[in-house]
């Protein structure tokens, strides 16, 4: 799992009939490193710290086996402090 | 998921019978890589794109059989490049 922070939601209306309705967000594991999109499984908003899982747990947290997922939001961190670390 | 931009369309009529009729991509990534994905969404160049990477690409496609690790899940309405 991986600790990243929620950036903003990500608006995509031409998708896949698999991936549904499902919340999509961006997601930075540096300030300054790449962007990813995860799926939001749990309801965050920008700027909160979050866990992320990849490969098949990640499908398996989106909701479904089959759905077509590589990045999940599983959990919403209470506290954290990046200098910390 | 990943972030790209559609560069062009690739056609390759010989390939192995697992790939189906499947659509193909030239992705480019955020740091400049390049990438080859089965499109199940008719992404035209030029588009923000997100994918599937892994397992995962294959629950994206139609036909769950295609032989892929990297498919498109959707074209991003609103996409602004970071320097």
């Amino acid at each position: 799992m991986k600790i990243m922070r929620v950036r903003t939601t990500l608006v995509s209306t031409n998708r896949i009939d698999a991936m549904g309705h499902r919340p999509l967000l961006v997601v930075q594991e540096t300030p300054n490193g790449p962007r990813s999109v995860a799926v939001d499984a749990v309801g965050c908003i920008p700027g909160d710290w979050v866990i992320c899982v990849g490969s098949s747990a990640a499908r398996d947290a989106a909701g479904a086996k089959d759905y077509p997922s590589d990045l999940t939001i599983v959990g919403i961190i209470d506290h954290w402090n990046p200098e910390a670390s | 998921m990943e972030v790209w931009r559609v560069v062009d369309e690739l056609v390759c009529t010989r390939r192995v019978p697992e790939m189906g009729s499947a659509s193909l991509r030239i992705l480019k990534g955020q740091k400049g890589d390049i990438s080859v994905a089965t499109d199940p969404v008719g992404a035209p160049p030029g588009k923000w794109v997100f994918t599937a990477a892994g397992t995962a690409a294959r629950m994206a496609m139609p036909d769950r059989t295609v032989a892929t690790d990297l498919a498109i899940c959707g074209i991003i309405d609103g996409w602004e490049e970071e320097a």
